[in-house]
């Protein structure tokens, strides 16, 4: 029987022990982060900070079992442990200039992570906008607002203990979705059981390692419909699946020909958890505009970024080489993009950002004491 | 194998800014410090809408974070002139002493722990006057 889609969507529990084992940078960082932020006896920095190092190494080491050495993986872990850093800084730092400062850094190593992801005009307006402007407007504020001396503002939290609880109860139920939602445990194990059972010489063997109903194909059905990005795979993958199905029960092919569909399953479903949740299209993509044709040339990322929002683009800008012309030339495409598609919302932007101007001076204007 | 980071990872990324984002705006009592933590809750949901966009091959996660940026540079206006308005009247920072605000059936909190004494500040060193003090008086001009 054949689930409705929603419920495809909605992955079933897998293996308890990754789950568990998910958790535990989560306690550590909330253990870190009570321990860490102001209070007036004084904080344990010396627990805090080790539980805070193993909580980031621990999430390093989970999120990077599947890593390479590719200079575009070591960006990322050194950005992003750098911001989840400076984040945790941010809400410990007892000085609100040393957290501003920290929130300057947050913003710069979230900008690097932009340009992994090729938007570089987004990197541009964030350092220029968040770390120029933001960060300074800050800044002055809190040399106008000058407390000397120790403060309750800066000195105590607010129930230390219950906020952190929600905030990483909120991260862990995060934490857990995601992993539920991309991984792939569960598919590796039924395609290491037909692998195995490929490897089986008779039909018999064969059938007691899959079983004699249709459980594991079922199985096999649901975990396919995760792999939105590359519906080709997908496809193929699903009508070797049938085709096998439909000679299970009661089973018509020989051991020869019941091992080879095995094996061809197996292939197909190993290319198809290879692209679960990864960030470069493969090249077979129904993402890429119909007037394109992938089969000839390898295309770039580049061509796949500076794709128009809901239009397909005409053939990629190339230089005298045949390169692209940019990494991620997409920031022509961005402005045409808000131009066009979104050109109602720019103008209502440009309308906020003028009512918040006056909104401001209204605001903190200094008026004379009769006249407020 | 994948070679690239996924689209996972960057989601992971997002999610401890946001967290880590929503203890400080809980936690902290400084205005400034709870506003600095929203603006980082912003960047993690900026950093899904990348990664998003992204992983769909198309500008309309960017789009979407270009008015999270114009939205939040309203934001930051706004309340800096009003963080300076609290301030005008409490001369604090402090985000309790503004308790007046709350619920009618909820209790006002107090403080119970003293704050530690403020550290004493070492005297700035002096130097010892060398030579003869000049007169000081009016200066004779010969024009």
């Amino acid at each position: 029987m054949r689930l409705p889609s929603i419920l495809l969507q909605i992955p079933a529990p897998a293996p308890g022990r990754s789950l568990l084992l998910l958790l535990v940078p989560v306690a550590l960082g909330l253990i870190a982060v009570y321990l860490l932020l102001p209070r007036p006896r004084g904080t344990r920095p010396l627990w805090g900070t080790l539980s805070a190092g193993m909580a980031i190494l621990l999430a390093g080491w989970l999120l990077g079992r599947s890593g390479s050495g590719r200079v575009e993986t070591v960006l990322f872990y050194t950005l992003s442990a750098i911001a989840i850093l400076a984040g945790g800084l941010l809400i410990t730092l007892r000085n609100p200039v040393r957290a501003a400062l920290s929130f300057a850094l947050v913003v710069l190593s979230t900008c690097g992570l932009f340009l992994l992801q090729a938007a570089p005009f987004l990197m541009a307006a964030t350092i220029i906008i968040y770390a120029g402007a933001i960060v300074v407007t800050f800044l002055f504020v809190i040399m106008l607002a000058q407390q000397v001396g120790t403060s309750d503002a800066d000195q105590r939290s607010r129930e230390p203990f219950l906020s952190s609880l929600a905030g990483f109860v909120l991260l862990g139920a995060v934490l857990c979705m995601l992993h539920l939602t991309y991984s792939t445990e569960r598919f590796d194990a039924l395609l290491a059981r037909a692998r195995a059972a490929a490897e089986m010489p008779t039909l018999e063997e064969i059938r007691n390692m899959l079983g004699s109903g249709n459980d594991f194909f079922d199985a096999l059905h649901r975990e396919a419909q995760h792999a939105h990005i590359a519906p080709d795979k997908t496809k193929a993958f699903e009508d070797s699946l049938s085709a096998l199905e439909e000679n299970w029960n009661p089973p018509s092919w020989d051991a020869d020909k019941m091992r080879s569909a095995l094996r061809k399953l197996y292939e197909e479903g190993v290319a198809i958890r290879n692209s679960y949740g990864n960030l470069q299209p493969p090249r077979e993509s129904s993402f890429l505009p119909p007037g394109i044709d992938n089969k000839k040339q390898p295309l770039e990322l580049s061509t796949y970024s500076r794709l128009h929002s809901n239009q397909p683009s005409t053939q990629p800008l190339r230089d005298a080489q045949g390169r692209s012309v940019l990494p991620a030339e997409n920031v022509a495409y961005l402005g045409r993009t808000l131009f066009s598609d979104y050109l109602l919302a720019v103008e209502l932007g440009g309308t906020l950002l003028l009512v918040a101007t006056v909104g401001a001076i209204a605001i903190a204007g200094r008026r004379p004491e009769g006249l407020r | 194998m994948n070679e690239l980071p996924m689209l996972h990872n960057y989601l992971v990324v997002g999610a401890i800014l946001f967290a880590l984002g929503t203890v400080g705006f809980l936690a902290r009592r400084n205005l400034i410090v709870m506003f600095l933590s929203a603006e980082m809750m912003l960047q993690g949901v900026s950093l899904n809408l990348v990664a998003f966009a992204r992983y769909r091959s198309n500008l309309q996660g960017q789009a979407f974070t270009l008015f999270i940026i114009t939205v939040a540079a309203c934001e930051a206006g706004i309340a800096l002139a009003l963080i300076l308005m609290l301030y005008r009247r409490r001369r604090s920072l402090d985000v309790t002493l503004w308790q007046e605000l709350r619920e009618p059936t909820v209790e006002p909190t107090f403080d119970e722990e003293p704050l530690p004494p403020p550290p004493v500040e070492e005297p700035l060193p002096r130097l010892t006057p060398a030579g003869l003090e000049p007169v000081h008086g009016q200066e004779t001009s010969h024009v």
